[in-house]
């Protein structure tokens, strides 16, 4: 009996090239859904993770779109990553304590550590409070309050058009500010 | 290229906006995943902008705090941050990767043009390797790592260990070593990285380099030292020649508890020193130690601390006198 020939044998090759072609791009893409860079590389590796598992029969004339529904997914579920990068975060704190022969170290949570540079925060932060009224007021609530759109839009008595055009005005002035 | 534009006047940072409030709205489709990665892979100023613009609203996230409590930031801090350049911002989102990303560089064989060699050195062995791209990785006893050279990146994955990168320029290929959650990212420089169970740190002795983790990012210049350990963060200055002093045979430590300095000894010398009790291993040590043979070792440090050595089946206990 003739062994059944596979519907498509590198299907699978196909897909994990595709996930290295487009690994930088479901970067940005899980990054705009979750907020995080760091927490969109965690969910770019799990995505590999199943790439790779994937059944190497299974049919798609698409892998690009395969990987993006699958990015989806993933992001969905960033909540539960979230976790998981807290966790092991933890772990690793712990794990310092460990070999640091019982020493007990407090740690400082409370403290303002250094993100990127002081002297550009401190413009992004003014160049935030000189929004105007409407545009800063738009931007808190999408931005600062995590408000939809539509929420946002509500809570205004604007169109979410009107929104948009806030957000987008509020984040071309921001970026200025942070130009070197 | 030009046609592109052309046919559409927004720039590049105008669009990257418009797709960010189209991502962020409902549930995106497949179909805006696909047109986004489009746009993405249309123009490369488009994956730049786009970059630019996640780094400056994780940048307001980490300021919402403050924002929200009309709360002006402090703003002590340095000259040095001022280097901070353009690409800080720009590529500045280069990412964390989980322990699995060891398992993706190893993985693919033959599917990549990228080419990845793992090298590793035993307790008491310096190694130098030198990379097809003009770098050069002087790597400490006990270090573990493996070195990808793709078209568009070059990466080394660091387990445990130490090492010195001598980072040949190339501002289209970026240079990016992941130890653990803790990424770092540079252009072209030289610099320290120590990733070892008594803690993290960066030491930089020639030009500029990022390091990402699950915490703030960091911008590092000449003389800085970020040191993640005892469950903090810190920047410091320091001569780096001090930090890089291994590569010749010379330790140097300041303030560093006796237990890091007897770590960094059991891997250089087979016969192990054991500190015997959690007061000793405490003890603030100082000074330059030569690692010439161990028995010479032992008794310089013997006179930095009060300290006594005696013989067991173990190896040789460090003891207060």
């Amino acid at each position: 009996m003739k062994a059944p020939v596979p519907k498509s044998p590198k299907i699978a090759g196909a897909l994990v090239e595709a996930y290295f072609a487009k690994r930088a791009n479901l970067v940005l893409f899980l990054a705009t859904r979750t907020g995080s860079h760091a927490l969109a590389e965690d969910l770019v590796q799990d995505l590999y993770l199943k790439v790779a598992a994937l059944d190497p029969d299974i049919e798609t004339s698409s892998p690009n779109a395969l990987l993006y529904r699958m990015a989806i997914n993933l992001a969905h579920d960033s909540t539960r990553s979230q976790r998981r990068s807290e966790v092991r975060d933890t772990a690793w704190r712990q794990d310092m304590r460990t070999n640091l022969g019982g020493e007990d170290i407090v740690e400082d949570p409370s403290a303002e550590r250094i993100v990127m540079s002081r002297e550009r925060m401190g413009q992004l932060m003014a160049a935030i409070g000189q929004l105007p009224p409407q545009r800063q007021k738009a931007f808190r609530l999408y931005k600062l309050e995590g408000k939809s759109q539509a929420e946002a839009a509500r809570a205004m008595g604007i169109s979410v058009k009107a929104i948009e055009g806030h957000i987008s005005a509020a984040l071309k002035a921001l970026l200025r500010s942070v130009e070197p | 290229m030009s046609v592109y534009l052309v046919h559409d006047a927004e720039t590049a940072e105008d669009q990257a906006i418009a797709w960010i409030l189209r991502l962020q709205g409902e549930t995106p489709s497949v179909e805006d995943g696909l047109e986004f990665d489009a746009w993405l892979d249309a123009r490369p100023a488009n994956a730049d902008a786009y970059a630019q613009l996640l780094s400056l609203l994780e940048a307001v996230d980490v300021l919402s705090p403050q924002v929200r409590e009309g709360m002006r930031i402090e703003t002590h801090g340095s000259a040095r941050h001022r280097t901070l350049s353009r690409w800080a911002w720009g590529t500045g989102i280069a990412g964390v990767a989980a322990a699995a990303a060891l398992v993706m560089v190893i993985l693919p064989q033959g599917d990549l043009i990228a080419q990845t060699s793992s090298f590793a050195t035993p307790r008491g062995e310096h190694r130098s390797v030198k990379l097809a791209d003009g770098s050069t990785i002087d790597m400490n006893a006990e270090t573990v790592m493996s070195v990808t050279l793709a078209p568009h990146e070059r990466r080394v994955v660091m387990g445990q260990g130490e090492a010195v990168f001598d980072i040949a320029h190339d501002k289209a290929r970026a240079f990016e070593i992941e130890a653990g959650d803790r990424l770092v990212h540079v252009v072209g420089t030289q610099f320290d990285v120590r990733n070892r169970p008594e803690g993290f740190s960066v030491t930089v002795s020639r030009g500029t380099v990022q390091v990402r983790g699950p915490g703030p990012t960091y911008v590092l210049n000449r003389g800085d030292r970020l040191d993640f350990s005892t469950g903090g963060e810190k920047v410091s200055r320091t001569d780096p020649a001090e930090a890089l002093g291994w590569r010749t045979g010379r330790l140097v430590y300041r303030d560093q508890p006796l237990s890091r300095v007897v770590a960094d000894l059991n891997r250089e010398f087979p016969r192990q020193v054991i500190i015997a009790d959690e007061h000793v291993a405490g003890e603030k040590v100082s000074g330059v130690l030569v690692l010439d043979d161990q028995t010479r070792v032992l008794e310089r440090l013997a006179l930095m601390l009060p300290l006594k050595t005696v013989m067991s089946d173990q190896g040789v206990v460090l003891q207060s006198k």
